[in-house]
């Protein structure tokens, strides 16, 4: 039997209200795999990702990493709940997120924002977080704004930081919830520039983005999502090529 | 200097000559100010973090007692404690009474608590709810507690946010303390008010006493600047950072 898939979403449904968002979703991804998902806004492709690390509770469906599932339950209100807070509490740490709006913590310098989740939530030393933090800021470039707050960096250096505090978590996958959205066009480029890196080196992600130059280079796969359901998946090569649904067909010359 | 001094319509030797008992009457209000301040400030963390979580139980017992405590005069609350509790016969036979519920420092002291703490909690609530959506996901999505997201995150940012309101709350605080003069304690102004039942010399007394919390005024904004200027940084522009400028000097007064 082969090692299980680095992450599993199976089935995965969700609702706000009446409005259904996410229509039963599944998606698996290997190790080392990235994964663009697309989609027109209000697609659900956000949500499905930020269900994915519980920040949204999904209705239904299961997540599993890396074999390990994490495990629901229903409260006495009949609400959807973890079971163990601790357990989903150790799978965050490992799906690591990059989010639209970077959300480094303004208090905290670039220096203390990359060092916070070794020191605070997997109790790294402190001499080894800091070792590792300085590493992983020269890899995206800001070694020389360490001591900076996050209000005094610009947007893509912000997302860089942002990118190299979830890198400082050894994460098994990553996710991206549209990490250049936010930017000015101009600061784009080199946050999918440190983004290809990452993939390059083998890491496992999940991008919901609408950078198509993105997903048609840099992923393994695509997933196009369409009123919350997944709509077309294949090799990037094979859907931007030959897109088999008039929806898929429609949101490419939207985009292009 | 003599003749300049002359000039001055007040008896300034009289002033110098019970000096030692201003300077006893600036310990006290330091005091008891300070004192209240820290134990208020205290007593209002869990408060505020019950009003911010909506807690089920706790927030409208909270929201009551900072209903009840910021709606009536501190006069009225400290007259309450001092005055009022003592009429109870179980009180007075209790452990309560001796050391302390029979003491007016204890009375002023436990009056001045309650009350700031009911303005700091609200304070610090606003703050709370104020902190930035997205740096709590952040801390939830790295994996931290509930416990240390407060206590990393949401805290140590809200603290920061309320920094230029909370210097007015202690700068009332410190002018509310004069409440203590009125249950016979001898503050400033309980000073002042002796040297002018004695001698029946308004001004010396009252302008002596003045300028006295004008200085400690003085000092809690100038140390205010300074917290403003090292907590705040990440708000002000690069810069600019070297000069922040502070909050503006109180307003209304509360007594």
């Amino acid at each position: 039997m082969s090692a299980p898939a680095a992450l599993k979403v199976k089935d995965l449904h969700k609702s706000f209200g009446l409005h259904e968002v996410i229509k039963g979703v599944s998606l698996e991804a290997q190790k080392g795999e990235v994964i663009a998902i697309l989609g027109a806004s209000g697609s659900g492709k956000s949500t499905f990702l930020r269900c994915i690390n519980l920040l949204e509770t999904p209705n239904s469906g299961e997540v599993w990493l890396a074999g390990e599932q994490m495990r629901m339950t229903q409260n006495r209100r009949g609400e959807i709940v973890p079971q163990d807070l601790r357990q989903v509490e150790a799978m965050r740490a490992r799906l690591a997120m990059v989010f639209q709006g970077f959300n480094l913590w303004s208090h905290m310098t670039v220096m203390e924002n990359v060092m916070e989740g070794p020191l605070y939530v997997q109790g790294t030393p402190k001499a080894q977080a800091r070792e590792k933090a300085e590493a992983l800021l020269a890899k995206v470039g800001l070694s020389d704004r360490a001591d900076y707050y996050p209000a005094h960096l610009s947007g893509g250096q912000q997302q860089r930081v942002a990118i190299a505090r979830a890198l400082a978590m050894d994460p098994d996958v990553m996710l991206f919830d549209e990490p250049t959205s936010a930017l000015d066009p101009e600061l784009v480029g080199e946050v999918l520039g440190v983004m290809r890196d990452l993939a390059e080196e083998g890491r496992t992600m999940l991008v919901v983005t609408h950078e198509m130059g993105f997903a048609r280079d840099v992923s393994t796969r695509t997933v196009f999502l369409h009123q919350g359901e997944v709509c077309e998946e294949g090799p990037p090569a094979e859907l931007f090529s030959n897109p088999q649904t008039p929806e898929f067909q429609a949101f490419l010359s939207r985009m292009n | 200097m003599e003749n300049l001094l002359s000039y001055i319509p007040l008896d300034i030797a009289l002033i110098a000559e019970n000096f030692d008992r201003f300077l006893y009457g600036v310990w006290v209000t330091l005091n008891l100010t300070f004192l209240s301040l820290f134990l208020g400030g205290l007593l209002s963390i869990p408060m505020a973090i019950a009003r911010a979580s909506k807690h089920r139980v706790f927030n409208p017992l909270v929201q009551g007692y900072t209903y009840v405590f910021r709606g009536t005069p501190l006069l009225v609350q400290t007259y309450l404690i001092y005055y009022g509790v003592g009429q109870f016969e179980v009180i007075r036979q209790s452990f309560l009474w001796d050391p302390i519920l029979s003491s007016a420092w204890w009375c002023a002291l436990i009056a001045f608590t309650l009350n700031t703490a009911a303005y700091t909690t609200e304070l610090l609530r606003g703050a709370i709810a104020d902190t930035p959506k997205g740096e709590v996901e952040a801390a939830i999505a790295t994996g931290h507690s509930y416990r240390s997201r407060m206590r990393r995150i949401i805290l140590p940012s809200a603290f920061r946010r309320a920094i230029p309101a909370y210097s007015n709350e202690v700068i009332f605080m410190l002018h509310g303390s004069v409440i203590a003069s009125t249950i016979t304690l001898q503050d400033i102004l309980g000073v002042g008010r002796w040297l002018n039942g004695r001698y029946y010399l308004a001004y010396e007394g009252f302008i002596t006493a003045a300028l006295l919390y004008f200085l400690i005024v003085l000092c809690i904004t100038w140390a205010f600047r300074g917290f403003e200027r090292r907590y705040l940084r990440h708000l002000t522009r690069r810069d600019a950072a070297a000069q922040t400028e502070t909050s503006p000097l109180p307003t209304p007064e509360r007594v």
